[in-house]
């Protein structure tokens, strides 16, 4: 089927343009640097074992946040041009007068840089975890959760700049999209805040932003999901007295709001689907 | 100003264009039938009524200036870009029609392959999107990189390709498969004269093989030398269409290198076609096949002292020319094919 070949193709593309090795380079660096971290912390006298693990797993949380935003910035830039570099170049003319529809293009696009993206998540989160469990004994509670949500947060982030690859400008589209998500990062963070000092306006701006972009909800997930029972504990009592931050969760998303991130990603799917079909090459 | 029209020609254009208005059976029908095809962005009319038929088995050239709407016209062609309005219809489907596209190959004027695949890769790649059998494709390929001179650098990555050497590729893509009607859209733009020969020896073997080439090109020797059939464009409509015999092979022309030429005598010129001054030269233009003898005649009889007579083909070069200073002079943007 033409949409296999595709993504067969952009999988390939980032093969060959060394993309991949460059994010594996990288991926080693970051994951060197927070073994020597960790391994500092393990050199450290601590009174109790649990205030040990207690720090650990705040450090995993934030090497997490870290590299979910590496992973959604990443993914904005590479599927910002999947599109619109190949129209500017003239590629897509040589491609589409062949016998297979643009949707073809457009979900070959998605589906080669969504298994790229999936299989990156996945690989890098568990060695990551690995090193952390081989330099200090922790491994987060839920592990396959977390980077589920963190793989979804990715998606999201590459859906959305997809869809603006049918129209704008390789730069444009990676520049709006990254926008977009530093939005939705400030409006979770405010929501949070308005949760604390009650405040509805902030609550309900943060709700509305993360229904247009739910990239800061996902994370949510990541975070409730790495959060061992203790600090969960801290992190409820520390909700109720005042202002949590953006790594940690109290609750898991609830299954609404996935359902809506799954129907989000399909809508903007489609209705990218929809403006490449219209669009004059 | 030369002449512009033979009645009778008119008609038969009118005709071609007109006939078999609606109803296109896929197994008769022209290679290509538009009729009015529109196309409009914002404020520019790239189409503006574009109607022609593209017999099947022929090299078809068609020409026009810059900004005509050649190549846009090609894109509706190919489904990259949708009409306004009008219809067309391409090996006897609608335009756009996902299947035919499969009988179709098509070099873009402004493309670019990956240019991180080798010459392989990218032709195993449309074998792909074509559908070819697996068992089919490598056999294919070798052909194909042999017809277009690439054999020697099949696996060499795209991106080290001159310009020329891409558009070699372009054309072995458009060749995958045998189609039964390629669209090339300035195939030679990058080519040295080797090039050149060598892609009308390829479109002289399409034609001898039954492929309908339409042949997008600003080279009009090159288009005199393979296209059986032109159809130039102007302003995105048809100004003038059919053989190359139709269009260029009826106006002849006669250069006379004349003195004493009576001033009755240029109007008596004038009965043979039309006659204008080049640097010394009378040229009358349009002139009937045994024109020549009877104008020589005519000089004789009226004393004119004879140093030189040049009978002339015109060139299709020059019949372009001709026809657009015509448009230009009329001031005409619209209306029907203008007869040839």
């Amino acid at each position: 089927m033409p949409v296999f070949i595709l993504a067969r193709l952009a999988l390939f593309e980032t093969v060959r343009r060394r993309l991949l090795l460059a994010v594996a380079i990288l991926t080693v660096v970051l994951m060197g640097l927070s073994a020597w971290g960790l391994s500092s912390l393990t050199n450290q006298h601590w009174a109790l074992h649990t205030e040990f693990l207690a720090t650990v797993s705040v450090l995993v949380i934030a090497i997490a946040y870290m590299f979910s935003i590496i992973l959604a910035v990443g993914a904005a830039f590479m599927a910002a041009p999947a599109l619109a570099s190949d129209v500017e170049s003239g590629v897509v003319l040589s491609i589409l007068p062949r016998p297979i529809r643009r949707s073809d293009l457009v979900l070959g696009k998605w589906l080669g840089l969504a298994l790229l993206l999936v299989s990156f998540t996945i690989v890098a989160s568990y060695i990551e975890m690995a090193i952390i469990k081989v330099v200090t004994g922790y491994w987060p509670p839920h592990p396959d959760k977390a980077v589920l949500f963190m793989s979804g947060e990715g998606l999201v982030l590459m859906t959305l700049a997809l869809l603006l690859s049918t129209r704008l400008s390789p730069m444009t589209g990676g520049i709006v999209a990254v926008v977009l998500f530093g939005i939705t990062w400030i409006a979770g963070i405010a929501s949070v805040l308005g949760q604390t000092i009650n405040n509805p306006t902030l609550i309900h701006a943060g709700t509305v932003v993360n229904l247009l972009l739910p990239t800061d909800g996902l994370w949510r997930g990541t975070a409730y999901y790495l959060e061992p029972a203790g600090l969960l504990a801290l992190t409820e009592s520390g909700a109720a007295r005042g202002f949590s931050g953006p790594f940690s969760a109290t609750a898991p998303p609830p299954t609404a709001f996935l359902i809506w991130a799954v129907g989000w990603v399909i809508v903007v799917l489609g209705v990218a689907v929809l403006r490449f079909n219209k669009r004059d090459l | 100003m030369l002449s512009k029209a033979r009645t009778g020609e008119d008609d038969a254009i009118t005709d071609l264009q007109t006939r078999e208005e609606v109803a296109v059976p896929a197994t008769s029908s022209p290679a290509i039938r538009t009729t009015g095809l529109v196309k409009r962005y914002r404020t520019t009319t790239a189409l503006a009524g574009l109607t022609m038929d593209v017999p099947r088995g022929e090299a078809f050239g068609f020409l026009g200036p810059n900004g005509a709407g050649k190549t846009t016209a090609v894109k509706l062609l190919v489904g990259l870009t949708h009409p306004t309005s009008g219809e067309g219809w391409v090996l006897g489907a609608p335009l756009g029609d996902r299947e035919t596209r499969r009988r179709i190959g098509y070099l873009p004027e402004l493309f670019r392959y990956q240019d991180w695949l080798s010459a392989r890769e990218v032709l195993a790649l449309h074998c792909a999107l074509i559908g070819m059998p697996r068992a089919h494709r490598r056999a294919e390929i070798d052909r194909v990189l042999e017809v277009v001179g690439l054999a020697e650098r099949a696996k060499d990555r795209v991106g080290t390709f001159s310009k020329g050497m891409q558009q070699r590729l372009g054309l072995g893509v458009a060749l995958l498969g045998s189609p039964e009607l390629v669209l090339l859209d300035e195939p030679t733009s990058a080519l040295d004269p080797v090039g050149r020969h060598d892609v009308r020896e390829i479109i002289r073997d399409l034609k001898r093989r039954g492929t309908t080439v339409f042949l997008n090109s600003h080279l009009l020797t090159e288009v005199e030398h393979v296209c059986d059939r032109v159809a130039i464009i102007n302003y995105g409509r048809v100004i003038a269409l059919g053989t190359l015999g139709e269009l260029i092979g009826g106006t002849r022309i006669v250069r006379l290198r004349l003195a004493g030429l009576p001033p009755e005598g240029e109007r008596d010129l004038c009965r043979f076609g039309a006659l204008s001054r080049d640097e010394g030269w009378y040229v009358v233009s349009g002139i009937g096949e045994d024109a020549v003898p009877e104008i020589v005649a005519l000089l004789v009889r009226l004393g004119a002292r004879i140093y030189a007579v040049e009978p002339q083909h015109q060139t299709l070069e020059e019949r372009f020319l001709q026809l657009l200073k015509g448009e230009a002079d009329a001031g005409l943007h619209s209306g029907t094919p203008r007869a040839l």
